[in-house]
């Protein structure tokens, strides 16, 4: 059985069909191949699946791909700069050593996005608690704290 | 890889209806528990009825009673004011309850229907009294959530119902609460957890609630342990007393994350710890 998809994709609006037994994880991946967004555990422990929807982050291999119609959807293709370019905050993982096999990353990066939306300047608690669903195997995540300070300071010093 | 269908109906009406025609489909809402179980092949349905779309599942309604939807996610009760209010324990268990990406989009239903015995919400609820609101092909029903767990996994409501509301009755006024809940890291499921209630009147205390969860089959209130403390000057020899009879009353198992004597040790230090607190003794 296939469901017929419209919603809104990285700020542009996409019409997709799929099996409705897919994950939004597997729609993005399989269908749309966009790979940013990596698979770990598929059970909602590691965090490496997590895309916006609607801004809130959630993890793509436990949401239904049916559900995502009407929705926006963000991935971490749709944060970098229109000429190509990283995000401010994306910078600041690789200023900081933030990023190390990058395995992570793009998980990370989502959630911290959702974190400076609703809060632009973060304690290092509330930074650690936001990325309390993200596991990150190389880093020991103190520079991925530092990653995230340095972008809430970067984007407060630009507005 | 498993194959399911998926349906997406708008009102309570269609999702009973379907659930006739298709009565080994199996609702969701989170998902976050039933996505994990379908990918591990512990379960296999044909389909799945979502609850997601039917909007007149969410939201949180003020009044002498609070009513609570179950599509309510866990994000949602962090955030509420009412529920900050009048309901502290919720919002702070809500708080522990899994990860950030979890809370956005687990559902408080989902948390109960699951009776699973460490359901982060399920102790506060209890000690606030909560009804909740069942609806059938046969009209709706209400039973309190003491009558709704029945054991691990199982709850009085039979497979073509669904959870469509909690309620909650005005909490006892001045009162002072205490959530405490062990895990192994913080986004942890319940190793052990307690919510405590206490209305003082001076040193006297005039009500206890007290509930426990991942120590019994089910959460569960204490009535042993509270009638113990209620009417009683409160003292430090009180709380442990206490905290003593309410490991009698409670059955925790051995398992992967805790032993059973480890658990019934932290529950009579959290009881005892809480009471403390609320009560303002100072060991
Ligand atoms: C990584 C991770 C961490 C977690 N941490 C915690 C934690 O710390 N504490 C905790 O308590 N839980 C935790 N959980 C478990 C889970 O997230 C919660 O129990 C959540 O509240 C379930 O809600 P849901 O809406 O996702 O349920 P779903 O998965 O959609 O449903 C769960 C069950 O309830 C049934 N159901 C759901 N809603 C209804 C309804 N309205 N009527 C009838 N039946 C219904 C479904 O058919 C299913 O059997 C965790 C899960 C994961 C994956
Ligand atoms: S792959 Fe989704 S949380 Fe690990
Ligand atoms: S950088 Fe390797 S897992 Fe985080």
């Amino acid at each position: 059985m296939k469901i017929d998809l419209s919603f809104t994709l990285n700020g542009s609006p996409i019409n997709t069909s799929v099996a409705v037994d897919r994950r939004l994880v597997d729609l993005l991946r399989d269908e749309l191949d966009l790979t940013g967004t990596k698979i770990g555990c598929e059970e909602g422990e590691c965090g490496a699946c997590t895309v916006l929807v609607d801004g809130q982050a959630v993890n793509s291999c436990l949401f239904p791909a049916p559900e995502v119609d009407g929705k926006h959807v963000i991935t971490i293709e749709g944060l970098g700069e229109s000429d190509n370019r990283l995000s401010e905050l994306q910078q600041a993982f690789v200023d900081q050593g933030g990023i190390q096999c990058g395995f992570c990353s793009p998980g990370m990066i989502l959630s911290a996005r959702a974190l400076l939306n609703e809060n632009p300047n973060p304690s290092q608690d509330e930074i650690r608690e936001a990325l309390g669903g993200n596991l990150c195997r190389c880093t020991g995540y103190v520079q991925i704290v530092d990653s995230i300070q340095t972008a809430a300071a970067r984007e407060n010093s630009d507005d | 890889m498993t194959h399911y269908d998926y349906h997406r109906p708008e009102t309570v009406e269609e999702v009973l209806g379907l659930k006739r025609v298709l009565p080994a489909a199996t609702f969701i809402a989170g998902g976050t528990d039933l996505m994990v179980r379908i990918k591990n092949r512990v379960l296999n349905p044909p389909a799945l009825i979502s609850l997601r779309a039917v909007t007149e599942l969410g939201g949180i309604e003020d009044g002498e009673h609070t009513r609570i939807g179950a599509l309510t996610t866990i994000d949602e009760l962090c955030r509420h004011p009412l529920i900050a209010e009048r309901y502290p324990l919720l919002a702070q268990a809500a708080r522990r309850l899994g990860s950030r990406q979890i809370r956005n989009v687990a559902t408080l239903g989902g948390n109960l229907c699951n009776c699973s015995p460490c359901a982060d919400t399920a102790t506060p609820l209890l000690v606030y009294d909560a009804q909740v609101q069942l609806q059938g092909p046969d009209g709706s029903r209400q039973v309190t959530l003491a009558e709704f767990f029945v054991g691990p996994g199982q709850t009085c409501s039979s497979p073509e119902e669904i959870l469509s509301q909690i309620i909650l009755p005005p909490p006892p006024a001045d009162a002072r609460t205490l959530f405490m809940k062990k895990g192994r890291v913080k986004m942890d499921l319940a190793i052990a957890s307690t919510s405590v209630v206490l209305v003082l009147d001076g040193e006297l205390c005039q009500e206890a609630r007290l509930a426990v969860g991942s120590v019994a089959p089910v959460a569960l209130r204490l009535p042993l342990a509270e009638s113990v403390l209620a009417g009683q000057k409160l003292s430090s020899e009180l709380s442990a007393e206490v905290a003593r009879v309410a490991t009698t009353e409670i059955a925790p198992i051995g398992d992967i994350r805790a032993s059973a004597d480890y658990r019934r040790q932290i529950i009579e230090v959290y009881l005892r710890r809480s009471i403390d607190q609320l009560a303002g003794i100072v060991q």
